[in-house]
């Protein structure tokens, strides 16, 4: 052994590891028993690792922060906004009204007396719901198809992926019709699911390839060497890893609910018992003459309004979580030009701990 | 022999897939407690036609005898396709076929137009935007091409007929032709399908360039940051053969599969689409079987709308390997 | 970025083929460094190594030798190429198109990564081609010189040029590429970590045929990388980098065996060595500097055990150590005996203390 003039450093006697800053390394635990990490610091970690750095990466981007804002205010609408705004219904004010006559109807009335802006503010729960139901089923049907299919390989990889091969070349629009009008769904949870009936397909197979990645990362190989279970890494060292990716695709998929339900509605494929902007559009456009005469044009442009905002919130959080996912631009935005890009060559040969 | 195992599996594959919905629409149409063929029966009934002559008229709109078992339908209703018997419609008392016939052209036309239109925009601008990236023209066409992926082609639809069509009386509110202009190899026809043709296009093109633009932008500018670009300037390459053959070749060809496959997808669009423009293609009658619950005409149109979106995708599997030199007889999608 | 830096080592004109004066690469517009004021004579037909941590500025250093500082890097000083026949030439003062005439025909470069190098979509030969073209040399003559670079290089000619790169392992496109970087008959090699994504055999490999290659084709080679074993049984010279700075600069087998700055003797006892027990290597201890804020004075002063008040005020000038050999440090002689190497000096007595 060496004298005493050795740096406190190596005083534990245990061989140091050459490895990567603390960034790059990725923790993996493999049995509750020996090492003495408990449930909250693990949360703490996945909170630190996988939400609060990207989240604050997502939040420097504008896009993030503007359609936040705008998906905050639909949730207003669509929560105290239905809650506490009247309930439109026939002859509730004067008929006909113009926008910004009178604030019983702030936006103007129907020719049946109903108030715009209430039919506007009270479509918007039902949407909600739809948005999430679909965004939820078509991710989540996803995520467990592609990293399934991406992370077993072999005879399941197959079967997954001929399978999401056909749901995928199944169009997507003319089935959800074809089933809409044999069906009749009413319930909002239920016609977010059937409108991304197959739109989980093209999704799962992106993410069958981004595990396909993932499993040969050294840590993924790591923890597979050292007998963790596949569930196990699937849940703890691919799916965390995927998020942004995910996040992205939800909001994607959320703008396609909107999108389609509204032109259902619109064309009366879907029941019309509830409030939709889609209804409200198709109303204007052909009962209240909006084409002709134009007097009525401010009914079109409510319920418009009301679907591009949703909309254009949805892709602004998809653009700004795209930030998150894509690593090269993620860099540049970290504002840590060289240092990372010289990264790339793993090993160093310092240790950069403390 | 990999490369013929390959096309083997995708050929294979686009049989089964059109199979399957086949077979989907057959359990659809029939299987369904209280199903289309049911109500039909009912409603016949009810309007006090005898059971014998609503079997007969069942038989000849379905190709199918009611009281054959499952499996016989399923043989007869199968070969009946095969020899390109899609049925006879309730509503336009026409077969199937003819309807198809008569409208999937004008989809075609509208819906392919539509299509390269938005890639030759995506391609162009968006190389243009990474070329310039951080610029204010950069910045005004991300921000223009977010705002206009946020509105659906039918809220921009009904926008153009209201102006375009309505208020300045520029150009038609609707259908294909003009009553006067017969379809036929003049001029005249070919200016009027195209003035019909205007609104439809716009507004699929103006919504949906928005998205593919930035795709495209984003593609080019990883490719401008790639190694082999910087390489490329080392070497002394001409900034031409670069933007040609480094940039754009590489920015494009993860956009080739995408670019075949939203063909496919448009034409399911074209329902509401073409609903809104009373442009009578297949997306047309297939809301007025919609609405009319007029089954076989439903079911055909679904059938060729799935038939084109697979053939779509085969197409594409089967040539990506042709400009991609790295997908030679691997998975095409897995290229992007 | 205070006190201006000295020279490390007065570059000596005893037959230097690029002179580099002064030279630093900032971003921000000044505010951060990625290269500050490195001065560095390479001598004709040398092989000279520069070793650094990532994100030491090694990379800089290379790209500045061809006036290709990724964008928007700012560079200056001077960098001078002594052709043997030709003038003097003052790389960061030439034209467009003289730039281009001395890239790869004067000077060339090899980049990490071979993989990513090559265009994916053309044929090597094609890369050959257009590199001949685009230099207005006489494609028939090239070809054949490609043809025996790559037999040099122990490759099949006719099967490597008729390939798409993905057709290549990894050390094939490495050997293709430097054979690419050759075929224009520069006289200085300048490369990247170019075996930085290669195994070690292969690694080995190429170093051997490096060093063939310099015998055959009078080369002055440029090696950067972060494995100082790796490129001392290589390098004629090592030049070893932090923080952007040059702080030792001697013959190879100097600079290993009797390390003079703080800084290479922690490097080195970091490093996994066949005459030290692994329980001895200790990792470097703190963080290497990010370039935006570079400590005063020393920038190794806070990682040093060495560090007095004049460390953290002055920036100590390249002081020599013998005439060959210099090192940018106040105690490089205190060094010696209070930070022991876990292996033995050989060569002088003062290190002599076991």
């Amino acid at each position: 052994m060496k004298p005493t003039d050795s740096t406190s450093d190596a005083d534990t006697g245990q061989p140091t590891v050459v490895s990567d800053g603390p960034e790059d390394t990725f923790s993996f635990e493999t049995s509750g028993s020996t090492v003495e990490v408990t449930w909250s610091d693990r949360l703490q970690d996945f909170y630190e690792e996988f939400i609060y750095k990207p989240g604050l990466v997502a939040w420097d981007d504008r896009r993030t922060r503007i359609g936040a804002v705008i998906m905050f205010v639909y949730l207003l609408m669509g929560i105290p906004g239905a809650w506490f705004y009247p309930a439109p219904s026939t002859n509730q004010v004067k008929r006909g009204l113009g926008p910004f006559e009178t604030l019983d109807a702030p936006l103007g009335s129907t020719g049946s007396g109903e108030d715009v802006l209430g039919m506007v503010i009270h479509a918007t729960p039902e949407m909600l719901i739809m948005v999430v139901s679909g965004g939820i089923f078509a991710t989540s049907v996803a995520v467990l198809i592609g990293t399934v299919a991406g992370y077993k390989g072999g005879a399941v990889d197959r079967a997954l992926t001929s399978f999401s091969d056909v749901a995928m070349s199944i169009p997507g629009l003319p089935l959800v019709m074809v089933l809409a009008v044999v069906f009749r769904p009413r319930d909002p949870v239920l016609i977010g699911v059937l409108l991304t009936i197959n739109y989980w397909a093209g999704l799962g197979r992106s993410i069958r390839s981004q595990v396909l990645t993932l499993r040969e990362e050294s840590y993924v190989e790591a923890a597979r060497t050292m007998g963790v279970s596949t569930p196990r890494i699937l849940l703890k060292d691919v799916i965390p890893n995927l998020m942004p990716f995910v996040l992205v695709n939800f909001a994607n998929a959320a703008r396609y609910v909107v999108f389609a339900s509204v032109g259902l509605y619109y064309l009366g494929v879907l029941p019309s018992s509830v409030d939709n902007w889609g209804i409200q559009l198709e109303n204007a456009y052909s009962q209240e003459g909006a084409l002709v005469g134009g007097d009525a044009l401010y009914q079109l442009i409510a319920p418009m309004i009301a679907i591009m905002g949703i909309a254009l919130g949805l892709i602004l959080l998809a653009q700004g979580l795209d930030r998150v996912f894509n690593p090269r631009v993620r860099t540049r935005l970290a504002g840590e030009s060289e240092a990372t890009a010289e990264n790339e060559d793993r090993e160093t040969n310092t240790e950069v701990n403390i | 022999m990999r490369m013929n195992s390959y096309y083997l599996k995708r050929t294979v594959r686009a049989v089964l897939t059109v199979w399957i919905v086949i077979t989907i629409t057959f359990g659809m149409i029939r299987l369904l407690p209280g199903g289309p063929l049911e109500q039909l029966r009912g409603k016949l009934l009810r309007q006090g036609v005898s059971p014998s002559r609503v079997n007969a008229m069942i038989e000849s709109y379905q190709n199918v005898q009611p009281n054959q078992s499952i499996l016989e339908q399923y043989y007869e209703y199968m070969t009946a396709l095969l020899t390109g018997d899609l049925g006879q419609s309730f509503l336009q008392k026409e077969p199937v076929t003819a309807i198809i016939g008569d409208a999937l052209p004008w989809t075609v036309f509208v819906m392919v137009m539509s299509t390269l239109l938005i890639f030759v925009i995506a391609i162009g601008w968006g190389a243009l935007m990474a070329y310039w990236e951080g610029s204010t023209f950069d910045l005004v066409s991300s921000s223009a091409s977010i705002l206009f992926a946020a509105v659906p082609f039918y809220v921009l639809g009904i926008v153009l007929i209201i102006v375009f069509g309505y208020q300045l009386e520029l150009l038609p509110t609707g259908h294909r032709l003009s009553p006067t202009v017969e379809p036929g190899l003049s001029l005249l026809f070919v200016l009027d399908a195209i003035d019909h043709a205007i609104l439809p296009i716009t507004s699929m093109v103006l919504t949906g360039a928005g998205l593919q633009v930035l795709a495209m932008r984003g593609n080019a500018i990883q490719v401008l940051g790639s190694d082999f670009v910087r390489v490329a300037r080392l070497r002394g390459l001409s900034d031409r053969r670069i933007s040609v053959r480094y940039v754009a070749r590489n920015a494009i060809l993860p956009m080739y599969t995408g670019f075949l496959t939203l063909i496919g997808f448009n034409l399911g669009g074209s329902i509401i689409l073409e609903e809104v423009f009373s442009y009578p293609g297949i997306g047309y009658y297939m809301f007025q079987a919609l609405e009319a619950r007029d089954y076989p005409l439903m079911m055909g149109i679904f059938l060729i709308i799935t038939v084109a979106l697979v053939m779509a995708v085969y197409i594409a599997d089967l040539t990506y390997g042709l400009i991609d030199p790295r997908v030679k007889s691997g998975d095409s999608r897995e290229a992007y | 970025m205070s006190i201006s830096s000295d020279v490390l080592n007065e570059p000596q004109d005893r037959d230097a083929i690029i002179r580099m004066d002064d030279v630093s690469v900032t971003y921000d517009s000044g505010d951060s460094y990625v290269l500050d004021d490195v001065s560095l004579a390479i001598e004709r037909n040398e092989i000279i190594g520069i070793v650094g941590e990532s994100g030491s500025g090694k990379s800089m250093l290379a790209s500045s030798l061809l006036d290709a500082v990724p964008d928007p890097g700012q560079l200056s000083g001077s960098v001078e190429y002594r052709p043997v026949q030709d003038q003097n030439v003052e790389v960061l003062a030439l034209e467009d198109s003289e730039l281009r005439a001395l890239r790869w025909e004067e000077i060339s470069m090899v980049f990490q990564g071979a993989m990513s190098s090559f265009n994916p979509t053309m044929k090597i030969k094609e890369h050959f081609i257009e590199t001949l073209e685009a230099h207005n040399a006489p494609v028939e003559t090239g070809l054949n010189r490609a043809h025996e670079l790559l037999e040099d290089l122990y490759l099949k000619p006719g099967r490597v040029l008729g390939s798409y790169p993905h057709e290549l392992s990894g050390g094939m496109q490495q050997r293709a590429l430097i054979a690419l970087s050759l075929v224009l008959e520069p006289d200085v090699l300048v490369m990247d970590e170019p075996t930085a994504a290669l195994d070690l055999l292969m690694q080995q490999s190429i170093l051997l045929l490096l060093r063939e290659l310099r015998e055959k084709y009078d080369l002055t080679m440029v090696f950067i990388t972060h494995d100082l074993p790796l490129v001392a049984s290589l390098a004629d010279r090592l030049a070893v980098m932090y923080a952007f700075e040059l702080v030792e600069l001697g013959p190879a087998s100097e600079v290993i065996n009797t390390p003079t700055h703080p800084y290479t003797r922690a490097l080195l006892n970091a490093t996994p060595n066949l005459n030290a027990p692994l329980s001895e290597m200790r990792p470097v201890k703190g963080k290497s500097p990010a370039p935006i804020n570079v400590p005063s004075g020393c920038s190794y002063h806070p990682r040093c055990p060495l560090d007095t008040e004049e460390c953290r005020t002055n920036h100590p000038p390249a002081d020599p150590v013998t005439p060959e050999h210099t090192a940018a440090c106040f105690h490089w002689e205190e060094a010696r005996t209070e930070i022991s190497l876990n292996y033995a000096e050989t060569g002088t007595n003062d290190g002599d203390w076991r």
